[in-house]
């Protein structure tokens, strides 16, 4: 700087100077004043600054020890602080090793209890006449203190020093650019806004913050150097989307849960419905078949009755008719098994059975239903047909729901012929096998099915009955959906109505036996 | 009268007619059992005494009631009784106008049963007796010459001889012992008994003529 002053005349005559760097002290030691278009701002190393911040971090300390050189920068520093430390002298013990060799600092330094604090602005020159720079200085220092070390130069940190106000290079340099900029945009150097000083800022080392157990909330405008940085600091923002999408992910995992969970309830209350409705309408169909059921008993009791007054009056003659007796005894028993037949059959249609999937053989339901039934076709005078299928034809299903489907289309299709004449009120309800399908068939000479009524015959509440709630065709193709079968309707081509229903085959490998009819 | 009486069983259920047969036999009468109209029809009907047993709901073919009404058109005057599943009051009317003796509800009880034949082959046996008698009557009425039949016409109307014999245009004395002869002929001792002769044979008559 000095020697720029002097000969910028020669070398650059004319152009404007921008300082940077340059300590407050050099220029209140100068004797000239800069010249005008010689602009900058100085720095001011911040030592008071630095033991005020030492001070307000470890507020327990009762001395502060100052540790300075005896090269003339290092006489100089020991001057500023001595004038700076004074003003600290009620509150603390100010000890200072001035011009002291270097060994006997580090001894003495390696002493102090944990109610000390030093500060140093390094030095060049120690006692014994021996140079280094203030850095190291500081650094061999730090590493033998036994309290913290502040100083007031930003390249002790790293050194082993805590910290302390120091001036910001780098707001320094963009300040100087600022007036660099100014200046060749034609600003004279003395309009520029200048500040006094170039403000400092406090520095720290992380490292050393956490050794001495300084309290984490820096100051703002703090710089911190050495931190290192946490996983969240480092990642937070990965961390933060990673974390967004567990949580909706585990939302969306949440939602589907109660969703499938909200289903199944559902589910379960479609399934009891569907169960007290398929109830219901065996029992209306009960009531419907009453008489014909009434008859069915009625049979094998009327014959029983008969066959046991036979019997008193034959033993009421003597022992002669022992063997008739015998035989009707066979008569009353076979009787009994009849009733008892129709009555358990009944009851198992009309029982609130637990839904049981098993082998039907459909041959067997036909045979089934034909028993329920001849009655009720007798007194509707209707000649009901059955032709089993060959060879037989199993599924897997509920053998009353089964019993349900086939019941209902039958007795639809005697309701059909009722109106008709008598070579028309026939029904013939067939089982037989299509491909990997078990199919029955229940086909009547009725008035058949207007197309218009085709497409509703399976909705619910639709009936062309006088009396029908128009419930047994929905039941029907609910139970036939349940096992994963289908329903439709048609009209026969010769007249009447052909009503099918398709099972998928319980086992098809026992069904691939060579069909030799 | 050499035989029992003749029970006809009809009822389409195999173990309830071995029963009803059971039973009628071991009550003492002889039974014939049918399973439908049909099967009794086909078979000779033997028409001496007896009674009608029949199902009203037969299948595959016409029923009970049809059965009874058949044989009274064709003259075989069975009396029937009849045997039902389930009380049917239109049907159970028709069966008694038509002259069923009784209409059973199924299960029948053997008393119930029993007393039902019984009556109805109590009645069969005074229908018999009057066909008989009517027989009789017929086959003397049948004997009288043509004169003979005139007389009679006319002393049932209440006519005096001389009256007969100026509508005949014959003599008194011969109305007299065409009168004697005729009465002889129909067993009559006195003018009463031949107007007793002549009312029922009337009584036929309008029978006949009602059917």
């Amino acid at each position: 700087m000095d020697f720029l002053l002097k000969n910028r005349s020669e070398f650059f005559p004319s152009a404007p100077v921008v300082y940077m760097g340059v300590e407050k002290s050099f220029l209140d030691g100068m004797l000239r004043p800069l010249p005008s278009d010689v602009v900058g701002v100085p720095v001011e190393f911040d030592f008071s600054g630095t033991i005020e911040q030492a001070l307000k971090w470890h507020p327990r300390s009762t001395r502060l020890v100052v540790v300075t050189g005896t090269s003339p920068p290092d006489r100089e520093f020991e001057r500023q602080v001595r004038e700076i430390t004074k003003r600290f002298e009620p509150q603390l013990v100010i000890e200072h090793l001035a011009g002291l060799p270097t060994p006997q600092v580090l001894k003495r330094l390696a002493e102090l209890d944990s109610r000390s604090v030093i500060f140093t602005p390094g030095y060049f020159e120690d006692g014994d006449g021996r140079t280094s720079t203030p850095r190291a200085a500081v650094g061999e220092m730090a590493a033998n203190a036994a309290a913290p070390v502040y100083g007031p130069f930003n390249t002790f940190i790293g050194a082993g020093i805590v910290g302390g106000r120091m001036p910001n290079f780098e707001a320094m340099g963009r300040e100087a650019g600022g007036e660099v900029v100014g200046l060749i945009n034609g600003t004279a150097p003395a309009d520029l806004k200048l500040p006094a000083t170039m403000p400092s800022t406090l520095n720290v080392d992380w490292r050393q913050v956490r050794r001495w157990g300084i309290a984490d909330d820096m100051p703002p405008g703090t710089i911190v150097h050495f931190r290192t940085p946490t996983f969240w600091e480092t990642y937070h923002t990965e961390a933060i989307i990673a974390l967004a999408l567990f949580l909706l992910q585990s939302a969306l995992v949440a939602g589907l849960l109660f969703e499938r969970r909200r289903r199944r309830g559902a589910e379960v209350s479609v399934d009891h419905h569907r169960f007290q409705l398929a109830h219901a309408s065996r029992l209306a169909m009960a009531g419907e078949l009453t008489a014909s059921i009434a008859h069915e008993i009625n049979q094998p009791l009327g014959a029983i009755l008969s066959n046991v007054s036979a019997a008193e009056i034959i033993l009421g003659r003597g022992t002669d008719g022992l063997e008739e007796v015998r035989q009707i005894l066979g008569d009353i028993h076979r009787d009994n098994i009849r009733a008892s037949e129709v009555v358990n059959r009944l009851r198992a249609l009309l029982a609130k059975h637990e839904v049981h999937h098993d082998l039907v053989d459909l041959n067997e339901s036909l045979a089934d239903m034909m028993t329920i039934l001849r009655g009720e076709a007798q007194r509707r005078r209707t000649t009901l047909t059955i032709r089993p299928a060959v060879p037989a034809v199993e599924v897997y299903a509920d053998r009353i729901q089964v019993q349900q489907i086939l019941l209902n289309l039958t007795l639809n299709a005697m309701d059909a012929v009722s109106d008709e004449a008598d070579h028309r009120r026939t029904i013939v309800v067939t089982a037989e096998r299509r491909d990997n399908r078990a199919a029955i068939t229940v086909s009547d000479h009725g008035h058949g099915i207007s197309q218009d009524h085709l497409a509703r015959l399976f909705d619910s509440f639709f009936s062309t009955k006088r009396t029908g709630i128009g419930l047994g065709l929905s039941i029907v193709r609910t139970l036939v959906e349940a096992h994963g079968g289908r329903v439709w309707a048609a009209n026969a081509p010769e007249g009447g109505a052909i009503f099918q229903v398709e099972f998928p085959l319980a086992r098809q490998s026992s069904l691939e036996m060579p069909d030799t009819a | 009268m050499n035989a029992k009486p003749l029970v006809h069983i009809v009822d389409d259920d195999a173990s309830l007619r071995i029963a009803l047969t059971r039973l009628l036999n071991a009550a003492g009468f002889e039974t014939m059992a049918y399973a439908s109209t049909g099967e009794f029809l086909l078979s000779r009907v033997e028409t001496r005494h007896g009674c009608l047993l029949l199902d009203v709901r037969l299948p595959n073919g016409p029923s009970g009631l049809d059965l009874h009404a058949a044989l009274r058109e064709q003259g075989v005057d069975l009396p029937a009784v009849f045997m039902t599943g389930h009380a049917d009051v239109p049907s159970c009317v028709n069966a008694m106008k038509a002259g069923a003796v009784d209409f059973l509800e199924k299960p029948v009880k053997a008393e119930v049963l029993l007393e039902a034949i019984g009556r109805a082959l109590a009645g069969d046996l005074v229908r018999r007796a009057a066909r008989n008698e009517e027989m009789r009557l017929k086959i003397l009425l049948a004997s009288l010459s043509q004169r003979e039949r005139q007389v009679f016409e006319r002393v049932v109307a209440g006519k005096l001889n001389k009256q007969i014999a100026d509508e005949l245009g014959i003599a008194e004395r011969t109305v007299k012992a065409q009168r004697a002869h005729m009465m002889e002929k129909l067993d009559a001792g006195s003018t009463a008994e031949l107007g007793r002769i002549a009312e029922r044979f009337s009584q036929m008559r309008d029978e006949t003529t009602a059917k």
